[in-house]
C-alpha cells in the first residue's frame, strides 16, 4: 500500500523517468479521489437540506402568527379569564392594484356602512402600497367583502385584546391600543415585562405566552363593585371607591373606583374623571390616620392603653384651634380618644412624642414616598415642606397630608396584621414570598392592641353600623373636610371607613370612600362616614365574606375579653 | 462486462424510481403537515373565541341579572350558615304506615334495581 502510494507521488513528481502507463493510470486515480470527494461534499450537502428543511417551513408559518402581536391571557386568582386575545380579520387595500376607486368604495361602504366613503376614496386613490381600510371586522363581513371580488383588496388576521367582564375590572387591567400594545394598567406593565422587546422580533406567538394570574378575585371585585355603585347613587356622591386587600400577604383582592371605563372602549379611559382614585389620587385621609397616630403612641412604650389625655378644651396653635366632632369634654383615655375620634386628643398624643418622631415614623409606614406597585400609574404623596409642630397637630388627625388611598390600605394593614409592613401587589403572592418582603414596622403587641380598638370602634364608637352579625368587623371611620378655594369646606367632605375583618385575627382589610357624599333625610341629614361609608362596608362584608371563605360565629367575646385573652396568651 | 453495464443501469433506473416515489409521498406528507397545522390554528383560534365567548357568558354581572330576572333566591345571610358538626342527627327512620299508598309501593326500588328507573315500571 505504502509502496504504490509512493510510486504515484514519484510518478508525479519525477515526470520525466517514469513510464508513460504508471503516469496515466496515477493521474486517472487522481481525478477519481478528486471527483469522489466534490460528490461526497454534494451528498452531505443534500443530506443536510433535507434533515433542516422541516424547520424552515415551521419558522414560515410562526412569523404568518406573528403578524398580529399576541398577548398573554390575564386570569383573576382563580382562573376565570380577565382578557384574552381573539382573532380577527383586518382589511387592508393595496391602491396601486386597484384598478376601479369609485367602484370598489360603492362596494365596500354598502357592506360595511360605518367607513367614511370620502376618507375611503382618499386612502384607496393614494399611491402607497399598503393602507389600512377597517381594522377588526366580523368573520360575516369578511365572507361578504370576499366574495365582491374586487382586487386588491385583502384580508390579514390580527388578534384582538376582548375584556369579558366590561368595566368590572377596569383599572387593574388598563387597557391596549389598536396593534395590541398595553396602554395602561397592568397591560402596560406587562409590555415592560419583556413583552415589547419579543413583539419586536416578531417571535411573540400565541404559544409562547403564560397566562398571567392577578391577586384580583373576579367575583368579590364585582360585589364591590356593585354595592360601590349603588352607594355613589343612594348618596348622590361624585364618586366612590373601594380595597379589599389580603392584610397578610399585601394581595388586592378587589379595588373599585367609580365612575370606571370599559376597556373595551378605550376612548372613555381618557376622561379625568375616571381615573383610579385609589392609586393617582392623593386624600386627606382624615380620621382614618388616628389609627396610624395611636399606634405610634402606644408603640413607642411612652403610651398605654390606660393613658389619658387632656381634651377639656379645643387645642390653640397660633391662631387655629383644634375642636372635636363629638366633643365631651372631659380628660378622655385612649380608647377614648379613638372611639370618639378625638382631634384634641390625638394632637396632643403626636405633640407629646415630638415632631421628629411622627415624621420618622409615617416615613418607616411608607406613607411619606410615592408607593409603586405593578400599576404604572401612581401619584405622590403631599408632604408639607416645612413639617412644623402645626403640621404634626393636623397630620394627626389625618389633615395636612394627602397619600393615595392604597397607601393608607398599605399602612393600616401593617398595623394589624401584626406589625408587617408588605407591599401591595396585584399578582397573586404566597404567604412565603410575601414574609420576605415584609418589613417589621411596629410590635406584634402593638398590634394587638390596634386591634382591640378597631373592634372596640365598631362595639361602641363611630362605627356601630358596621357590626355585622357574626363577622366581627373592626374598623376606623374618617371624614375629612375638603379643601375648595384654598378654606376646609364644611359642607364637601370625603369620607371614608376602613375595616378588618375578622378583627380578632385579620384577614382582609376594607376601604370604603365616598367622595362628597351628600346628607339624605334617613341619615338626618348627616353627611359623616358613620352615616354612608360605614353602612355601604356592613353591606360589602356581608355580602363578600362568605366569598372570602370567612365563616361567621357568634360565640364571639366582647372586645374587652379580647384583649384579655390575647394578653394570656402572649404571656 | 456488458452484463455488469445492463445490471448497473438496472439499478440506477430503480434507484432512480425509488428516489421520485419517497419525493413525491414527502410532498404529500408535507402538504398534509400544513393542512393540519392551518386545521389547528383553525380549531385554535376557534378555541379561544369560545373560551373568550363562554367568559362573557359567565360574567357576574349577567348572572345576577338573570337571578333577579328568574329566580326567587335571596342573598345569603350570615345567621343562614351553621358549622357541620351542629348538623342534628339523622332522623330515626319513618315506621312505614299499615295502609299504604299502591303508587309508592310500585316506586320503591326492587333488590336489584340498578339505575333510575324503576324495575316495575317497565
Amino acid at each position: 500500500m505504502e509502496g504504490r502510494w509512493q510510486r504515484l507521488l514519484r510518478s508525479l513528481l519525477y515526470g520525466h523517468d517514469v513510464d508513460r502507463n504508471v503516469k496515466a493510470k496515477a493521474r486517472i486515480g487522481l481525478a477519481i479521489v478528486a471527483f469522489a470527494g466534490i460528490f461526497s461534499i454534494i451528498a452531505i450537502r443534500l443530506v443536510m437540506f433535507a434533515t433542516t428543511s422541516e424547520g424552515h417551513g415551521g419558522r414560515r408559518s410562526i412569523t404568518q402568527d406573528a403578524v398580529a402581536t399576541a398577548r398573554p391571557d390575564i386570569l383573576d386568582r382563580n382562573g376565570e379569564i380577565l382578557a384574552t386575545d381573539v382573532k380577527t380579520p383586518s382589511l387592508f387595500a393595496e391602491p396601486r392594484k386597484i384598478i376601479d376607486v369609485d367602484e370598489a368604495v360603492e362596494l365596500l361602504t354598502a357592506v360595511l356602512p360605518d367607513l367614511d366613503a370620502n376618507e375611503v376614496r382618499e386612502r384607496l386613490s393614494s399611491k402607497r402600497g399598503f393602507v389600512w381600510l377597517k381594522r377588526e371586522i366580523t368573520a360575516s363581513q369578511q365572507h361578504e367583502i370576499h366574495r365582491l371580488g374586487i382586487p386588491g383588496v385583502g384580508f390579514l388576521t390580527e388578534n384582538k385584546r376582548v375584556y369579558p367582564n366590561g368595566p368590572v375590572v377596569s383599572h387593574e387591567l388598563g387597557h391596549v391600543n389598536i396593534d395590541n400594545q398595553g396602554i395602561a394598567g397592568i397591560e402596560k406593565w406587562l409590555d415592560g415585562q419583556g413583552l415589547a422587546a419579543l413583539h419586536m422580533a416578531g417571535l411573540a406567538t400565541d404559544q409562547l405566552q403564560r397566562p398571567v394570574n392577578l391577586s384580583v378575585d373576579l367575583r368579590v371585585q364585582f360585589a364591590l363593585r356593585d354595592e360601590l355603585i349603588a352607594a355613589r347613587d343612594k348618596y348622590k356622591a361624585k364618586a366612590s371607591a373601594g380595597i379589599i386587600a389580603d392584610v397578610n400577604t399585601g394581595e388586592i383582592i378587589a379595588m373599585v373606583s367609580e365612575p370606571d371605563f370599559d376597556p373595551n372602549n378605550p376612548r372613555e379611559a381618557t376622561d379625568p374623571n375616571r381615573l383610579n382614585r385609589l392609586t393617582t389620587g392623593v386624600y386627606e385621609m382624615g380620621s382614618t390616620f388616628k389609627a396610624l397616630t395611636l399606634a405610634m403612641a402606644l408603640d413607642s412604650g411612652r403610651v398605654s392603653l390606660s393613658s389619658s389625655f387632656d381634651a377639656r378644651m379645643p387645642l390653640r396653635y397660633g391662631k387655629f384651634e383644634i375642636h372635636d366632632y363629638h366633643a365631651q369634654k372631659r380628660v378622655l383615655s385612649v380608647p377614648e380618644i379613638f372611639t370618639f375620634s378625638s382631634n384634641i386628643g390625638t394632637a396632643r398624643m403626636a405633640l407629646s412624642l415630638g415632631v421628629d418622631y411622627h415624621k420618622a415614623f409615617l416615613k418607616k409606614l411608607g406613607q411619606l414616598d410615592r408607593l409603586r406597585t405593578e400599576l404604572p400609574e401612581s401619584a405622590e404623596p403631599l408632604v408639607p415642606k416645612h413639617w412644623g409642630e402645626l403640621n404634626t397637630v393636623t397630620i394627626a388627625f389625618g389633615h395636612g397630608l394627602s397619600v393615595a388611598p392604597l397607601q393608607a390600605v398599605m399602612g393600616i394593614s401593617a398595623l394589624v396584621n401584626g406589625g408587617k409592613l408588605v407591599p401591595p401587589t396585584l399578582l397573586k403572592r404566597d404567604q412565603p414570598e410575601a414574609d420576605r418582603l415584609a418589613q417589621r414596622v411596629i410590635k406584634p403587641e402593638t398590634a394587638e392592641k390596634m386591634r382591640y380598638l378597631m373592634r372596640l370602634n365598631v362595639e361602641r364608637g363611630t362605627a356601630t353600623r358596621a357590626n355585622v352579625a357574626g363577622y366581627y368587623v373592626g374598623g376606623k371611620t374618617g371624614t375629612s373636610e375638603k379643601v375648595v378655594g384654598g378654606h376646609y369646606s364644611k359642607t364637601k367632605v370625603l369620607t371614608s371607613f376602613t375595616a378588618i375583618l375578622p378583627a380578632d385575627k385579620p384577614r382582609y382589610l376594607l376601604l370604603v370612600m365616598l367622595d362628597e357624599p351628600q346628607g339624605l333625610p334617613e341619615t338626618h341629614g348627616f353627611a359623616t362616614s358613620g352615616w354612608n361609608a360605614v353602612p355601604v362596608g356592613a353591606q360589602v362584608i356581608e355580602r363578600v365574606a362568605p366569598l372570602l371563605d370567612i365563616s361567621p360565629r357568634f360565640d364571639l367575646p366582647k372586645a374587652d375579653q379580647m384583649l384579655l385573652v390575647s394578653a394570656k396568651e402572649m404571656r | 462486462m456488458r452484463l455488469l453495464n445492463i445490471l448497473v443501469i438496472g439499478a440506477l433506473i430503480l434507484a432512480a424510481s425509488f428516489v421520485y416515489k419517497i419525493k413525491f409521498d414527502s410532498t404529500l406528507q408535507a402538504e398534509r403537515v400544513a393542512k393540519l397545522r392551518g386545521e389547528l390554528r383553525r380549531e385554535r383560534n376557534a378555541i379561544a373565541v369560545l373560551r373568550a365567548e363562554w367568559a362573557k357568558l359567565d360574567t357576574p354581572g349577567r348572572i345576577q341579572g338573570l337571578a333577579d330576572r328568574h329566580l326567587a333566591l335571596q342573598p345569603v345571610k350570615p345567621n343562614q350558615f351553621d358549622k357541620l358538626d351542629r348538623l342534628p342527627e339523622k332522623p330515626s327512620p319513618v315506621v312505614p304506615s299499615p295502609d299504604r299508598d299502591q303508587i309508592g309501593v310500585m316506586l320503591a326500588p326492587g333488590p336489584d334495581t340498578t339505575g333510575s328507573v324503576p324495575r316495575t315500571g317497565r
